[in-house]
């Protein structure tokens, strides 16, 4: 883990508080990383098949989506806020996508009729249209000073309603280009495809913003004591519009790709997605209540969720039970946190 | 009477661990009946960890207390109120939304068939309460009042218990002088009644006033218990607290040859009246006045937060916008309230000491962990913070240190104006003397300050030129030195002529 070698070099620092020598970040990281060994440990004993290439491979391409997402979530859960809206954006970035590069013919099945762009420049306008949902949300946070988790349960409605008109509450999947179907049928190894490239790029691109940049330092000061930010020149308004806008350009891509492997506009895809997103990352470790996280949580808290619904599957658990599975272990390992954050700060 | 009779609490040997650090250290003392013993210490000696097991909310490692001859031992404060130990803590316990007579009520409202009833006990609260402050209406709802009259309404709640010993946590910190003449009356009532007051305070000056017997504490060790009567002045006091003298008495300058810096012209807004003023280079100024007289709005206007008319002409332009263009031309705040407004206290000293000038750790645009822990490490130095590593959340050092804290803030953002808004509120002598001895550092290093305070002693002890702020207006302008009238001062900023 790329945050936990913070040394202590000088006599001040190493003097051994009653901390011992990691922050409670990297404490917290290496517990919820110790957590997903042990899970997957047993998964690998207890279900069969399950330590198994192919399986591991399939884990890796199904969760992807989910963290790109979870990226943008967390940068904005870190500030102490909420984004809903995502699961909408990816649905309305699909059916987008869609609609846009179709022939444009005339035909009276209007499902099938486009608007016959290029299909570079539709990725391009759907990603537009995408940042579009982002800047509302944005503007009714940061402008209008309302709780970012009402404006972006509105923002999902949009999102998603908007996708549905243009979808007729269905799919637009004919006459799309054959370009359509690159991005999803592109693999590089095995199952493996774009948008596991994608997502470990950007996850190291965004690690590396938290960690290592200014705008990255000003999500945990946000996050920590907004008014404090604000007293010490944070354009705080100005850095919340951005991360809205950035949550919906990612949720964007991952539409973009979805579309793409199922080669389809669906407007009922990524149902859920905005609270799996969520729960990726406060299951990782990061705080709710802002100031406290990383992007490193999200990809951990993916792979336990994954591994989760995997085994669940693979042992074939009712969808019903494999819910209540999933709640039971979310809400342990949150209270786990808190247990050992409160142990460890006395 | 007998002599063990008198002691309402006698606490023997206590001592309370935390990991690495002993807070409190084999203490031993008796509190008499019906006095107000005062407790003090600076930050960090050890009397709210005393008091936070007296009130139940530590438990103590060893040691006992005996209260009225009965072994005392509280796990949470509703048990200690049993015991009839009430607490009056520095953090408001308020509910803003609700009316002050269902706050003073709270908890222990008395109901017929489930509606609440307006019971003897309720009137005789609100009675209290007209005591103490007449001019609070008990309709009102408590998010209308000010910090100082919600502190009041505190006050009576706990005054109006039928406690026996009743703890107060510094409750002068953010009351006004006329406030705190009532609160010393009722206080000073409250010892006829049997009850008994143990008293925490920074301000010395309230001891003497106030105190029948004191305890000093020091580094978590008991120093000494006597009366106040046998204490010869603030500085045996502050000896005792600190083992040194502080406080050298400020010399102000001469600062009428100096390059101006500042010219404040007009500055009105809903709060502020017409205010012109001016700051030289290298200049201490003061801006002396009550809670209330809008201090903390002209420190909000200077620094861009609030709206005003008017112009601050700052090194020959006008300034305009937020506190980032402030920070830019080189203006920085240590603003009033250190928890809300100054630390972001769940994250380290050292990502809390850049925060005003990031610019500062790094190169080509990326954060150096180099250059961020060598000047998270050259202020804790250069400020004398407290503690063991530059990676402790803000939030577990001392009210002093946490000051310090945001002073490193604004110094690392190199600014050449400093507004300082009630500098060092809740903070100990020991700290205080060193707030006061960097103010008087970077003076010498010709940046400017502007200290907004309404403690006077702190106004003397650190301007060369005093302005009088009264209910928005600016009062009087002097010049600061040993000519100086401080009961004129005190007339002129609460309304006189």
């Amino acid at each position: 883990m790329l945050n936990t070698g913070k040394k202590e070099t000088s006599g001040l620092t190493t003097n051994n508080s009653a901390h011992g020598r990691i922050s409670n970040l990297s404490f917290i990281t290496l517990a919820m990383l110790g957590v997903l060994v042990f899970v997957f440990i047993t998964a690998s004993l207890l279900v069969p098949r399950f330590f198994d290439i192919r399986t591991m491979a399939n884990l890796l391409v199904q969760q992807s989506e989910l963290i790109i997402i979870g990226l943008g979530v967390t940068f904005i859960v870190i500030t102490g806020r909420l984004d809903l809206s995502v699961g909408g954006v990816v649905a309305l970035a699909a059916v987008l996508s869609s609609y846009f590069s179709q022939a444009a013919t005339r035909a009276e099945f209007s499902l099938a009729s486009g608007l016959g762009l290029p299909y570079w420049f539709a990725v391009i306008l759907t990603l537009v249209c995408c940042m579009c949902i982002g800047a509302v949300n944005a503007f009714f946070i940061v402008k209008m000073k309302i709780a970012s988790i009402i404006v972006t349960l509105g923002g999902m409605s949009l999102a998603r309603g908007i996708a549905m008109i243009i979808a007729r509450g269905a799919q637009r999947n004919v006459g799309l280009p054959p370009e359509f179907r690159f991005l999803g049928r592109f693999t590089v190894v095995g199952t493996i495809n774009l948008s596991v490239i994608i997502m470990i790029v950007l996850f190291l691109i965004a690690l590396f913003v938290e960690k290592k940049t200014i705008f990255g330092r000003r999500l945990f000061l946000i996050g920590a004591n907004k008014t404090a930010a604000d007293l010490s020149g944070i354009k705080t308004g100005k850095q919340i519009a951005q991360l809205y806008i950035l949550s919906s350009l990612l949720a964007g891509i991952t539409g973009i790709l979805m579309a793409s492997k199922f080669c389809s506009g669906n407007s009922s895809i990524a149902m859920g997605y905005e609270f799996d997103a969520l729960v990726i990352t406060v299951l990782g470790g990061t705080s709710i209540q802002g100031g406290f996280g990383s992007v490193v949580c999200a990809v951990i808290g993916a792979f336990i969720l994954g591994i989760l619904s995997t085994s669940a599957n693979m042992l074939g658990f009712p969808p019903a039970s494999q819910l209540l599975v999933r709640g039971f272990v979310i809400v342990i390992a949150i209270l786990a946190q808190r247990y050992a954050l409160n142990k460890r700060n006395v | 009477m007998n002599s063990t009779d008198d002691k309402i609490l006698k606490i023997q040997n206590l001592v309370k661990d935390f990991p690495g650090v002993r807070a409190v250290n084999d203490v031993s003392f008796s509190i008499k009946q019906n006095t107000v013993h005062c407790l003090v210490g600076e930050n960090g000696a050890g009397k709210s960890t005393l008091i936070k097991i007296l009130t139940g909310a530590f438990i103590r490692s060893s040691g006992k207390i005996i209260l009225r001859g009965d072994e005392y031992e509280a796990h949470n404060p509703k048990e200690a109120r049993n015991r009839g130990i009430a607490t009056l803590f520095q953090e408001l316990n308020v509910v803003d939304e609700l009316t002050v007579e269902e706050n003073l009520t709270l908890g222990i409202e008395d109901s017929t068939f489930g509606f609440i009833r307006r019971s003897t006990k309720i009137k005789r609260i609100l009675e209290t309460l007209k005591e103490i402050e007449p001019s609070i209406n008990p309709k009102h709802k408590v998010g209308r009042l000010s910090v100082a009259k919600k502190q009041i309404i505190e006050i009576a709640k706990a005054a109006a218990s039928e406690a026996e010993i009743i703890i107060m946590d510094e409750p002068t910190a953010s009351l006004s002088e006329k406030e705190i003449t009532r609160l010393f009356r009722i206080i000073k009532d409250l010892r006829k009644k049997n009850v008994t007051v143990i008293y925490i305070s920074h301000r010395l000056d309230e001891i003497f006033e106030l105190g029948d017997m004191v305890t000093v504490m020091r580094d978590g060790k008991h120093v000494e218990t006597k009366p106040v009567s046998e204490v010869k002045g603030r500085n045996e006091l502050i000896h005792m607290m600190i083992g040194k003298t502080v406080f050298e008495e400020y010399v102000p300058r001469d600062t009428a040859s100096l390059e101006s810096l500042l010219e404040a012209d007009g500055i009105t807004n809903e709060k502020l009246k017409d205010i012109s003023f001016s700051v030289k280079k290298g200049e201490i100024i003061g801006f002396y006045g009550l809670v209330g007289s809008g201090k903390t709005e002209l420190a909000s206007a200077l620094f861009g937060i609030d709206q005003y008319k008017g112009d601050f002409i700052y090194k020959g332009k006008k300034l305009t916008g937020g506190p980032s263009r402030a920070i830019n031309s080189g203006i920085a705040l240590v603003p009033e309230e250190r928890r809300t407004q100054g630390i972001f206290p769940i994250l380290t000293i050292r990502m809390n000491i850049p925060a005003m000038n990031m610019k500062k750790i790094t190169k080509n645009h990326i954060i150096r962990d180099w250059l961020e822990r060598k000047a998270a490490k050259e202020y804790i130095e250069k400020l004398n913070i407290i503690t063991q590593s530059t990676e402790k959340d803000v939030r577990t050092l001392s009210g002093g240190n946490q000051q310090k804290v945001v002073f490193a803030k604004c110094l690392f953002a190199d600014a050449d104006l400093l507004i300082l808004d009630e500098p060092t509120r809740g903070v100990d002598v020991g700290a205080k003397s060193e707030i006061y001895s960097i103010v008087r550092q970077l003076s010498e290093a010709g940046k400017s300050i502007i200290v907004f305070s309404s403690e006077l002693q702190e106004i003397l002890y650190s301007c060369d030129r005093i302005y009088l702020l009264f209910d928005g207006e600016l009062k009087a302008e002097m010049r600061n030195g040993p000519q100086i009238d401080s009961k004129e001062i005190i007339n002129i900023a609460t309304g006189g002529n």
